[in-house]
């Protein structure tokens, strides 16, 4: 049996790693996706919006959406009263919170010109270490181009305690209640969960929602397998992988999966379906 | 050790993921072997807690002769995540589980310990934006062992209707195992909505149809739509209407309150229930670990590598592309081609050689790089992986980086915490020592 070594209080990546006597891998974060889009068990990307104290930023864009009730008045001008929500934060200390989206137009020789929102997690990584700080923030409306500096106060990314004089003297590898609430690591999920699994492809975790499964070297010497999704599977080496269309009835269903999820998504152990499920056991009452 | 005083809690882990199952029977424990550096994990048996769940008493805790992740009715066992109080009982002491021995040496009782849970799915709220939408389970204060019902509560239900989003249990400590633990249980992974028509999906009945959440749309005009957009149960038609489908995933806090004589301490953790890992033998390429490494940390690295960390990355990224059908993904149809086309007007070209990319051949690829990681494969990792501010480039070259054909949180192309590409980077000149890949700027402190 494990036992439980003692982890110094200041050991903040211990106790990060640590999975709990009796829980498996699975049960840690280090088996949750990040790459949300919107996420699988969360929405990580929730856990940014609240980052500068007084205002509320969109998850996946630098659009301020709301600022506090008791914000000062210069804060409250980033959402002004029926004009709608313009105001997008491009800087932070400096440091650019898009980038350019370049590349081969679709019009013959010419050059895509777009902005991209970097995600919060990377672009604030230089930013998080300032927590209790005030650094200085640009937004810049997205249509008159009109810009506001205001210098907001960083929160604390983890649950912390300080002393009288705002120093931090504990912290913990909880994410704080001033950043989220109940319910809001996960609200910008599908709803309901099983969505995901129709509308969202491969590309997004495949590790977790696969795609690709019972892959054997096919007669041509390429990789032949099946769909994740298709009901049925027709036995190596003459399956053919089916492309994902929620409209072809090969692939399970919206409603199929509303219903009776847990007997059409299959296991995958070493790429291959988990074996076919068993009758059930239950007796029927005669 | 005397114990005199307790001066600070906390409870491991911080966060737990709990994962959807309609099994009774949680899932059993189990540990990861890695038996062949480039083949799967293994899954082997680990000793698993068994609770009376009337009771909250530890049955036994033993290893199962086989992991099995459903139960005899097929049934999906759930993943339900315990989680333990941790302490401190002087200022140089370090964390160590709090036991029922302790709390006796400091003259307490177990019913001294006072557990809460508090869990949300916000979900319609999120695009309706009525406060009334959000679902919320509150147990208050308890400090008995009998498992409570979480039944999430919210103002646009139906009269007496709720959904259940699974148990919170206070375990109760014995001679054998007196550490202070609590469980969490998630739901079962069904499907609620508003009085719909017979056959409809729903397990019941709990929204009221004349609030916003039925019929629902994402509108071009709201520019706080969830992204991507219109991810619910709706009509099909072209106005995509919500069918007014709901969930019992949730998220929220698991608070404790230790009363003691002359003070009260309190700590919480995180809990969230989402679905399951189809694929349990592997992780994915970028997790939510990793981000939490990062807020915790920092992105640049100050310390030696540890070359575990580096076969780790480069495993996951092998266990996820053999997920993939990398040919179909690689077409300008599909995937992250189809999404340059659609989001920015960019050529529909193929990513990579079609000729290339077979899942085989990229799968090889990756096998290659995890066997010779020390003898300079990482070198050519490290030159392609893309870096979190080139997401935007679809040059063929920037399509072409590291993760390659897939998405990341900002709706590019997928790239790794700035963290993860800092170590791989360090790793590259480490194990490439004549030929050094990039100098990492250390940060002195």
């Amino acid at each position: 049996m494990k036992k439980h070594e003692p982890i110094e209080p200041k050991n903040l990546t211990a106790q990060l790693a640590y999975r709990g006597l009796g829980n498996p891998p699975t049960s840690h974060p280090s088996t949750a996706v990040s790459n949300s889009y919107p996420g699988l068990e969360m929405d990580f990307r929730n856990v940014w919006k609240h980052i500068f104290k007084g205002i509320e930023l969109l998850e996946y864009t630098n659009l301020v959406i709301g600022v506090d009730k008791d914000a000062d008045e210069k804060i409250k001008r980033l959402t002004p009263e029926g004009k709608g929500l313009h105001y997008e934060l491009i800087s932070v200390d400096g440091i650019h919170m898009t980038a350019p989206v370049t590349g081969p137009s679709s019009q013959h020789g010419q050059q895509i010109n777009f902005t991209i929102s970097l995600e919060w997690s990377n672009a604030l990584a230089e930013i998080l270490p300032k927590a209790g700080q005030f650094v200085r923030c640009r937004f810049q409306h997205n249509q008159n181009q009109k810009v506001i500096v205001l210098d907001l106060q960083v929160q604390h990314f983890f649950d912390v305690d300080m002393d009288r004089n705002g120093k931090v003297i504990r912290k913990r590898v909880v994410i704080s209640k001033d950043l989220v609430k109940p319910g809001d690591l996960t609200q910008s999920l599908c709803s309901p969960w099983q969505n995901d699994y129709r509308e969202c492809g491969c590309f997004y975790w495949a590790a977790s929602r696969p795609d690709f499964v019972n892959v054997e070297p096919g007669l041509n010497g390429k990789s032949s397998g099946n769909n994740w999704m298709e009901k049925n599977r027709e036995p190596q080496p003459n399956s053919q992988y089916i492309i994902d269309d929620f409209s072809d009835t090969r692939l399970v269903s919206y409603d199929e999966l509303f219903t009776g999820w847990e007997k059409e998504l299959r296991f995958i152990f070493a790429g291959k379906d988990e074996p076919p499920l068993k009758k059930s056991s239950r007796k029927k009452k005669k | 050790m005397p114990v005199k005083d307790i001066i600070e809690i906390r409870i491991l882990p911080a966060l737990a993921i709990s994962r959807l199952g309609s099994s009774p029977l949680p899932m059993d424990n189990f540990d990861w072997e890695i038996p062949d550096r480039v083949g799967y994990r293994k899954i082997i048996p680990a000793e698993t807690f068994h609770i009376d769940t009337n009771t909250g008493r530890i049955i036994d805790f033993k290893k199962p002769e086989k992991v099995q992740f459903r139960d005899s009715r097929n049934r999906i066992r759930p993943i339900a995540p315990f989680l333990e109080l941790w302490g401190r009982f002087s200022v140089n002491d370090p964390l160590v589980p709090v036991t029922m021995h302790h709390l006796k040496k400091l003259g307490l009782r177990l019913s001294d310990v006072h557990w809460r849970v508090l869990v949300g799915n916000n979900k319609a709220f999120r695009r309706t934006k009525d406060p009334n939408d959000k679902i919320l389970s509150d147990t208050g204060g308890f400090e008995d062992f009998k498992r409570k019902s979480l039944k999430g509560k919210c103002k646009n239900f139906l009269p007496g209707k709720s959904i259940p989003f699974g148990f919170g249990q206070f375990i109760k400590p014995n001679l054998q195992f007196p550490e202070i633990r609590f469980r969490f249980t998630p739901a079962g992974g069904f499907v609620y909505g508003p009085p719909s028509p017979p056959g409809s999906p729903i397990k019941e009945a709990v929204y009221n149809p004349k609030h916003k959440w039925k019929g629902y749309r994402d509108l071009d005009s709201d520019p706080t739509t969830t992204a991507p957009a219109q991810i619910f149960a709706n009509d099909l038609s072209a106005q995509v209407r919500s069918l007014g489908y709901l969930d019992d995933e949730c998220d929220g806090l698991i608070e404790v309150e230790l009363h003691c004589k002359n003070k009260k301490l309190r700590t919480f953790a995180r809990v969230v229930a989402g679905p399951p890992a189809f694929a349990p033998d592997g992780a994915p390429v970028r997790t939510v670990h990793d981000d939490l490494e990062q807020a915790l940390l920092g992105h640049a690295i100050t310390e030696k590598i540890n070359p575990d960390d580096i076969s780790n990355i480069i495993r996951r990224a092998m266990e996820t592309v053999r997920l993939i059908n990398t040919s179909v993904m690689n077409d300008k149809a599909q995937g992250m081609g189809w999404m340059d086309r659609s989001s920015y007007g960019r050529a529909a070209e193929p990513i990579m050689n079609p000729n290339v990319v077979d899942n085989l051949a990229i799968l090889a690829r990756h096998e290659l790089i995890l066997l010779s990681l020390e003898s300079g494969s990482l070198a050519w990792f490290a030159r392609v992986v893309r870096h979190f501010n080139q997401v935007g480039d679809l040059s063929d070259e920037g399509r072409r980086r590291m993760p390659a054909l897939m998405r990341g949180a900002d709706g590019g192309h997928l790239a790794l915490t700035r963290r993860m590409v800092n170590k791989i980077l360090q790793a590259a000149d480490l194990f490439n020592q004549h030929k050094p890949v990039r100098t990492i700027k250390k940060i002195v402190k």
